[in-house]
């Protein structure tokens, strides 16, 4: 028996060596960048959606596509002698050791000139920890957790908005259509799943819908991966406010609209906070159940006359990754478009010169695929200028509804019908 | 049964001590020549995972009370030890010992009732309760709730056990846990209690008839295994810098923590050791080399690997180490009766 064992470790041995080979290859004079994404676990679609968007970007930014938006020329970084982006990703496995274990990996051993992540803001808490002791920048590309930029760090750097900004886009949008329709919201249902995100994005709405003079008709917080959502839908239904804000993943986004449809509860309107709701998984699997849900969104699709470079980015990524680009994975691209821009003008990756780069970066948001103003990073990090949109689903695709100025459509609003 | 002459267990007990002393030498002076902070990460999970294997087995081992649940008093000893760093300004280095004492306390109070039951009920109520605790956790606003506490960094320091990038302080502090865990396994082998426990684990009745008192028996190896989980979990608290439930009191982290001591061997004192060297660097390096793919490659190796050690060595890789010792009862009792 000892025999069979020690043969297997040797078999394993034996497999695994190319691979660490492979892994210590580096071409010269790439500029190497981080990437830590869930990629196995419970979110692993959504980090194996970010690797296929910094993939994309990383080709328009290295190779000769000709896109109509910052260093979408191609061939490199021209400032750095047309050095290469090159990516470096890891798992997180949804975890926050991990998470830490794997940007301390890529620092120390890949020598990456920066980090990003990470999806969930657990993560990015212990990412954006390291990143800091071995002061390395930390691009945030998605996380939305308020928090994170209020710890006095100095070396992360969010070009994504957060949950404040993004609650606070869909309450102006509740005043403006009500102010433009005659029929204000009066009440709003809160339902959300008992992770950091969820908690903190009800802290968020409380508050807004406080100052906006708005009642509260029900405040449920239920548990995430829940197998039933039956009793929570009743109560929202007993409640039956103007407007539903929900805050989930996608299965329970999926088990939410499904409950509703069971028990014959139609909300008047839904405004979603994002996450579950804009995946196409929850398209794929309410279809016409969907039809007049609302969600903030950094990104929107269809502003295409805008942002000049949304069409040819997105059939880029869609060949590669075989769907349309949405509010996570625009994020994703954004923050290596933003970053390689920094590693441009620093001209190196000399962390304190690229720091110093970050934190002057000034993009006008039509270089950029996203509706934003631009990109400039406040003293905390935080980007500034990354107005959220709302967004409707109206015949079975999303359309950009708010602000009215990059409007699409027009909004569907059955509050006070 | 046959019985070794006293003179012949002592001798073992002496050989396993001097083992010991050697293995922690040897492991003091590991770190001198790694500079990778990688692989010093590596060292020290797999240390810290030896300890809490080893605070597991001397319940789930030497006890046979198997817990599905320690996450809870390893999430109660990060928790404590980092509220009161937050709170009260009281340094980890004392709040570890707070903590570990809460987590014992707490053992105390999920034994209490849980070990009237038995056998598999014990593990079905030992996970429940970790996971109500993991709830409540999610949802108590005062502990930091589903956001978690981010523990400060103001300087580096031994009573704040805080290092910037310095990793060998950590390996010094994870070593001092898994071998304090270790010793602590070593003197229950060798004392009264040790004694008690096996006996009750392998025959509560007979163990009751040589007046074994179960319940208090079981309420002694649970605060002793929940107190050293509360160190452990303050210590990764420090060391991670962050904690939130998901992190510190999964069902995923109890499997993990028990996982060592049943890869390296149940009820050994050598196993958790054994387990978490294997089974902590497997994670870890098959995710660093795979992970990145994205297909989950890596879990797949991972679980391959330890189904493969499950089935060759059932009794856990400590069976290695002594091939020859243990003969089969019925070859034992006749050695006994040709002397």
């Amino acid at each position: 028996m000892p025999t069979l064992l020690r043969r297997a470790a040797v078999a394993l041995v034996v497999t695994l060596m190319p691979l660490a080979w492979t892994s210590s290859v580096r071409a010269a004079g790439d500029v190497v960048i981080g990437a830590v994404f869930p990629l196995t676990g419970n979110a692993a679609q959504v980090g194996i959606d970010a690797r296929a968007a910094l993939e994309t970007e990383a080709e328009i930014i290295n190779g000769h596509h000709d896109m109509p938006m910052l260093l979408g020329a191609g061939g490199g970084l021209a400032q750095l002698g047309g050095a290469h982006v090159r990516l470096v990703f890891a798992d997180s496995q949804n975890n926050p050791q991990t998470a830490r274990a794997e940007a301390e990996r890529l620092i120390t051993q890949d020598h990456v000139a920066a980090i990003i992540g990470s999806y969930t803001s657990a993560t990015a808490a212990t990412i954006s920890q390291v990143t800091e002791r071995y002061q390395v920048p930390y691009i945030s590309a998605d996380n939305s957790s308020p928090s994170l930029t209020e710890r006095g760090l100095h070396w992360i750097f969010r070009t994504s908005p957060t949950d404040v900004m993004f609650t606070g886009a869909m309450f102006e949008f509740m005043q403006a259509i009500g102010e433009r329709t005659g029929h204000k919201a009066a009440s709003v249902a809160l339902i959300y799943e008992d992770s950091i995100f969820g908690s903190d994005s009800a802290a968020v709405q409380r508050k807004d819908a406080a100052a906006a003079g708005i009642r509260v008709a029900a405040d449920i917080r239920y548990r995430a991966n829940s197998p039933s959502l039956s009793t929570e839908v009743e109560r929202l239904h007993a409640a039956d406010a103007d407007v539903l804000l929900p805050s989930s993943y996608t299965s329970d986004a999926i088990l939410l609209m499904r409950a509703m449809h069971e028990s014959g509860y139609a909300p008047r309107a839904i405004i979603a906070q994002d996450a579950g709701f804009v995946q196409q998984s929850f398209l794929d699997a309410v279809g016409p159940l969907a039809e007049g849900v609302m969600s903030r969104s950094a990104f929107a699709l269809d502003a295409t006359r805008a942002r000049p470079a949304i069409a040819p980015v997105n059939a880029l990524f869609h060949a590669r990754a075989g769907k349309d680009l949405n509010d996570l994975t625009s994020r994703d691209i954004t923050a290596l478009q933003v970053l390689a821009d920094a590693i441009g003008r620093a001209g190196t990756t000399q962390p304190e010169k690229l720091r110093a780069a970050l934190a002057a970066t000034r993009i006008d948001g039509a270089q950029t695929i996203m509706p934003w103003r631009g990109v400039a990073f406040d003293d905390k990090g935080q980007n500034s200028e990354a107005d959220p949109v709302i967004q409707q689903i109206q015949g079975g695709t999303w359309h950009t509804v708010f602000p009215f100025a990059v409007a699409t459509a027009a909004p569907v609003w059955n509050v006070g019908k | 049964m046959a019985k070794l002459p006293d003179n012949a267990i002592l001798r073992r007990r002496r050989r396993e001590l001097a083992a010991g002393g050697a293995v922690l030498l040897a492991l003091a002076v590991l770190p001198l020549p790694i500079a990778d902070v990688y692989t010093q990460n590596l060292i020290i999970m797999a240390l810290l995972f030896a300890g809490l294997a080893q605070a597991w087995n001397i319940l789930g081992g030497y006890c046979g009370q198997i817990s599905l649940g320690h996450a809870l008093y390893f999430g109660i000893g990060g928790y404590v030890s980092t509220l009161l760093f937050l709170r009260a300004g009281l340094p980890p280095s004392l709040g570890m010992f707070a903590g570990g004492l809460a987590a014992g306390a707490a053992a105390l109070l999920v034994g209490w009732p849980c070990f009237r039951l038995s056998g598999h009920y014990y593990a079905i109520a030992t996970l429940v309760v970790a996971q109500i605790a993991y709830l409540l956790a999610l949802n108590w606003d005062f502990i930091g709730g589903a956001t978690g506490l981010y523990v400060p960094f103001h300087a580096e320091s031994w009573g704040d056990l805080a290092f910037r990038t310095t990793k060998r302080p950590f390996h010094y502090i994870a070593l001092a846990f898994a071998a304090a865990a270790w010793f602590a396994g070593y003197l229950i082998e060798g004392s009264r209690w040790g004694y008690a426990w096996r006996a009750m684990r392998d025959d509560p009745v007979a163990a009751r008839s040589l007046a074994v008192r179960l319940l208090p028996s079981k309420m002694a190896a649970a605060s002793i295994s929940g107190g050293l989980a509360g160190i452990g979990g303050a210590i990764f608290a420090q060391y991670v810098g962050y904690i939130d439930p998901d992190s510190v009191m999964s069902l995923q982290l109890s499997i993990l923590i028990a996982l060592p001591a049943v890869i390296g061997g149940v009820g050994t004192l050598w196993g958790p050791l054994l387990g978490a060297a294997v089974q902590v660097p497997i994670s870890e390096v098959s995710r660093s080399w795979l992970g990145g793919a994205g297909r989950g490659s890596d879990l797949m190796i991972y679980g391959a690997l330890i189904v493969t050690v499950a089935l060759l060595r059932p009794a856990g890789l400590a069976s290695l180490l002594r091939p020859a010792r243990r003969p089969p009862p019925a070859a034992e009792a006749r050695n006994a009766n040709a002397a």
